[in-house]
């Protein structure tokens, strides 16, 4: 097969030769490796890549992936990074249009007419810059003598792949990871990896979050070594039983094809006295039935308890060749009789941040560092849940989240503002995903990625739909794709406010936008048809959080109130230097002659691009501390 | 006479009320409209007359919620001031014209007294108009208790800020006030902790897009600390501080390099001027910040600042 660029123009292709999502979890050739934390199944390809930059498709150079092209003319450009922040690209921030707005006028494919393929809109768009990236590499001997796929965990927007002058695929959806087989074209020595970046397509529509736009290979890209016996996927499914003290503990263990041998599987306790033990021969897949687990530990933000499961392959030798480390908390969460949402049988209280992923030097390319940071803020000040507004983030802070007992609501990636929403009014003629058959996929499969991805951590409560989307039946297929899948999470999505017809097929939350606390009391008193929330609330721009005790009031008074995520967690602001002042300072969105732009808008957040805290973080602090 | 009785040497001059004491020395101007010099221990606190203050630096809630477009005229009356009528009372002796010349002719340089009660009136440039007065009284001691009082009118929009804003005529090195932590607002303040607090430089809060910041709200004490004065013959490199002591109430208060003005006019923090003076604002009511959007929602009623309301502060400067 061909890379063919009219992809970019068409919603119905957005995975080509793309291995299906699966899940996260980590593997280890033996305890040592767990130890040092370093996998000799994986190879980073992080660092220096070749790159050349194209302001639009006419002029990139196009037979750039051929294993004979000559590259001098390539300069270089870190990975993972944003283009645009490697000076190659303008800077833009713009909150609900589309980046394009005043420039160039679109419609979304099929959208108006379903005879309109709106061919070319993107595939010429002039706007459409495009990174050209190499990267010569060799297989490390651990990767060696097997499968090789490669992972990349985010890239803006769309992406083909080739290696050694062969095509290998094409992703869209930015930010859950592209996995491709590059096994059949890949060599030990001298291999010639090369992918092409569009920063717009389809998925310019469903990508339309309030944000800097960037683009580029802008988080890492790992080789993975697939050895024969391997754990493709599993679904781990701890559950507390009615009495909230016993846990049962279910597991669907996936395998490759091949696999051969046995496997051994364990549960201990955090003082490493074993709770299960299983022996169990390799099959492609091996079900775990209903073990029990008395006086279980449950998980909850104050005692993020965590079960370490290892399973432990062995082959037909008796040698072990994997091993996967993973740790699950037993926690319940459910909707009572009154509406209420309970959380191991007690009330849930949400003192939530919504958070970007935000450096001020990297972009949305953040580092372990921010994450940790974040975090270690986060127990500062009693905020206890994340909204990951709005895309799936990178996989470590799920973790992190599992450990410190943060509750998430795991967002996909989906915000298609501009083709509902124009200068406040509400107008979706052109809406899409809405109920454009076309579109129903592409999203499905976007709800598709992010359970399979993350479906065994504990921290995630919510399944978010998307973020300000409108409403439609392709919203619903996704509601209806977590539904059917996962039975021991909620569903949530704000959109649906402005097609209430749609309520009892989406979402098992009343959820709103920046409601103000009156009416807010108002659903509340009169009998809601569900629990009630805030996905926004407190827009902390500029100097702002005041008045918060009216909200947090209403916790005491209500019980099918349970909190809201602050918008948001961190001002999206880009550090550069100044010539005039000769200091450092902190850029917003027109800053960079772009145009049209939202301007100081992305500066939101309960703490300042740099990281450091405002001042209404004592507020929020006190507030969040009552209810904790 | 000496100063050993607490008696205050008045300076009846020809544009301006002098008052003398142990430690300090207070001009009063009839012809800037108020107080002109107050000098502490040698050192000069003063730059320009201090004036009522009504305008905050328009944060982006107010911005969203057009709160800048509807208070808009006290923006003018912020930055310009009209006074109509200068009051002088010493001790029991209530003038009913100020003692220039020729009234003046009959004082000596051997005036004494207890005390000084000297008021301002001036008539806010609105529409419609409301009156203002700044009282000063002056104890034997030197302490300079300051009141203000707004008359309310109906027909005035919402105001942003009452108080008095005092310019000094270099920036101060830090501050130490007994009171709220951090930055604090009516809406925003139950999350301080009570208690005592130093504050190095004068912090301009980092919001994006500089805007009002600072506020200090339920204020028992502020010492302002200073190093520096613009006096050529003052050699003196150490710190000198004054102390504004709350009166019947806590006061609050902000304390920055820069006007309203100036932080209005800056798209960017490092547009802002270089830090050369001291903006106190002493405020009587403050609006709060509001935060339930960005785009529309107004600050809670119960935070606004009734335009039509009398609203009187107090506090004390120099109290030792």
């Amino acid at each position: 097969m061909q890379a063919n660029i009219k992809w970019l123009d068409d919603p119905e292709t957005f995975r080509v030769n793309q291995l299906p999502a699966h899940s996260d979890h980590p593997f280890y050739r033996n305890y040592r490796e767990w130890q040092e934390q370093r996998s000799s199944f994986k190879q980073s390809l992080n660092g220096t890549w070749q790159f050349k930059f194209s302001p639009n498709p006419q002029s990139r150079p196009k037979d750039f992936y051929q294993k004979d092209f000559d590259a001098s003319s390539f300069g270089t450009i870190a990975v993972p990074s944003e283009i645009e922040l490697s000076d190659f690209a303008q800077n833009q921030y713009i909150n609900i249009l589309a980046p394009w707005e005043g420039k160039i006028f679109r419609r979304p494919a099929y959208a108006l007419n379903q005879n309109d393929k709106e061919e070319g809109s993107f595939s010429e768009g002039k706007d459409n810059t495009v990174g050209s990236y190499i990267k010569h590499f060799d297989v490390e001997p651990g990767l060696q003598q097997q499968h090789v796929h490669i992972v990349f965990e985010g890239v803006e927007r769309a992406m083909f792949v080739w290696l050694n002058g062969h095509f290998v695929g094409y992703a869209e959806d930015s930010f859950t990871p592209s996995e491709f087989d590059l096994t059949p074209y890949l060599q030990e020595k001298d291999n010639v990896l090369a992918v092409e970046v569009f920063k717009q397509g389809t998925s310019s529509w469903l990508e339309d979050q309030d944000m800097f736009r960037f683009s580029g290979i802008f988080r890492s890209v790992e080789l993975v070594g697939i050895p024969a016996n391997h754990l493709t996927d599993m679904d781990l499914k701890p559950t507390v039983k009615d009495n909230y003290r016993d846990g049962v503990f279910n597991a669907k263990l996936h395998f490759t094809d091949q696999a051969a041998g046995s496997l051994h599987l364990v549960v201990k306790d955090e003082t490493g006295q074993t709770l299960l033990e299983k022996r169990e021969p390799l099959q492609k897949t091996v079900a775990i039935t209903d073990q029990e687990f008395p006086d279980v530990h449950l998980w909850s933000n104050h005692d993020p308890y965590l079960y370490q499961l290892l399973i432990e392959i062995y082959d037909e030798q008796d040698n072990l060749v994997e091993l996967v480390p993973y740790q699950f908390g037993f926690r319940r969460i459910e909707i009572n009789k009154d509406k209420v949402v309970l959380l191991n049988g007690k009330r849930l209280i949400i003192n939530g941040v919504n958070r970007h992923e935000w450096d001020a030097k990297r972009g949305r390319s953040v580092t372990i560092a921010d994450m940790t940071s974040d975090i270690h803020t986060f127990k500062e000040n009693n905020i206890n849940a994340v909204r990951t507004c709005h895309y799936p983030n990178q996989i470590p802070w799920y973790y992190l989240c599992d450990q410190n007992g943060i509750y998430v609501m795991a967002e996909n990636n989906l915000e298609s503002h501009a083709t509902w929403q124009k200068m406040g009014a509400i107008e979706p003629s052109y809406n899409v995903p809405g109920s454009v058959p076309q579109w129903k996929e592409v999203v499905v499969d976007r709800a598709r990625s992010n359970y399979e991805t993350f479906k065994n951590h504990t921290s995630i409560l919510f399944w978010s739909l998307g973020n300000e989307s409108y409403a439609g039946d392709n919203i619903i297929a996704m509601n209806k794709f977590y539904k059917s899948h996962d039975d021991s999470r909620l569903t949530h999505y704000e959109g649906v406010v402005h097609t209430p017809e749609l309520k009892d097929k989406i979402s098992d939350v009343e959820s709103c936008m920046y409601l103000p606390p009156k009416q807010v009391e108002e659903y509340l008193q009169n009998n809601p048809a569900k629990p009630f929330m805030e996905c926004e609330y407190m827009h902390d721009m500029g100097n702002s959080d005041g008045g918060m005790g009216s909200y947090i009031k209403l916790l005491d008074q209500y019980p099918q109130y349970f909190g809201g995520f602050i918008w948001d967690f961190i001002d999206q602001a880009l550090l550069v230097h100044d010539p005039i002042s000769g200091q450092d300072v902190l850029r917003y969105g027109g800053d960079f002659d772009d145009r049209h732009s939202d301007y100081e808008f992305s500066g939101d957040g309960l703490m300042f691009a740099d990281r450091t805290p405002k001042p209404a973080m004592q507020e929020v602090r006190y507030y969040y501390g009552l209810h904790k | 006479m000496d100063y050993t009785n607490k008696q205050l040497q008045i300076i009846y001059g020809d544009a301006t009320l002098g008052i003398d004491g142990e430690d300090f020395h207070y001009i009063f101007s009839y012809e800037k409209n108020g107080l002109e010099s107050m000098k502490i221990k040698g050192k000069e606190w003063l730059y320009r007359v201090p004036m009522p203050t009504f305008w905050r630096a328009t944060t982006d809630n107010d911005r969203g919620s057009g709160f800048n477009l509807k208070a808009v005229q006290w923006l003018g009356a912020d930055m310009f001031n009209k006074c109509i009528d200068k009051h002088l009372k010493v001790d029991d002796h209530d003038f009913d014209q100020l003692p220039i010349a020729p009234i003046n002719n009959k004082f000596s340089n051997h005036e004494y007294a207890k005390q000084v009660e000297i008021t301002f009136t001036y008539e806010t440039l609105t529409i419609p108009a409301t009156k203002v007065k700044v009282i000063y009284n002056i104890d034997s001691t030197g302490q300079i208790k300051v009141t203000m009082h707004y008359y309310g009118k109906k027909g005035l929009p919402a105001i942003p800020v009452i108080g008095m804003r005092f310019i000094m005529p270099t920036a101060a090195t830090s501050f130490d006030y007994t009171g709220l932590s951090g930055e604090t607002y009516p809406d925003r303040m139950a999350g301080a902790e009570k208690g005592s607090f130093h504050v190095d430089g004068l912090p301009v809060t980092r919001y994006l897009v500089p805007q009002e910041n600072g506020m200090h709200m339920q204020t028992e004490e502020l010492t302002i600390n200073r190093n520096t004065t613009p006096n050529n013959a003052d050699h003196d490199q150490s710190e000198f501080s004054l102390n504004v002591k709350q009166a019947d109430k806590p006061f609050n208060f902000s304390c920055l390099p820069y006007t309203a003005e100036e932080l209005e006019n800056a798209t960017h923090i490092e547009e802002l001027p270089l830090k050369r003076r001291t903006v106190l604002v002493i405020a009587g009511a403050v609006r709060g910040v509001g935060g339930i959007d960005s785009w529309g929602s107004d600050v809670e009623p119960a935070y606004h600042i009734d335009p039509e309301k009398d609203h009187e502060f107090s506090f004390i400067l120099n109290q030792f």
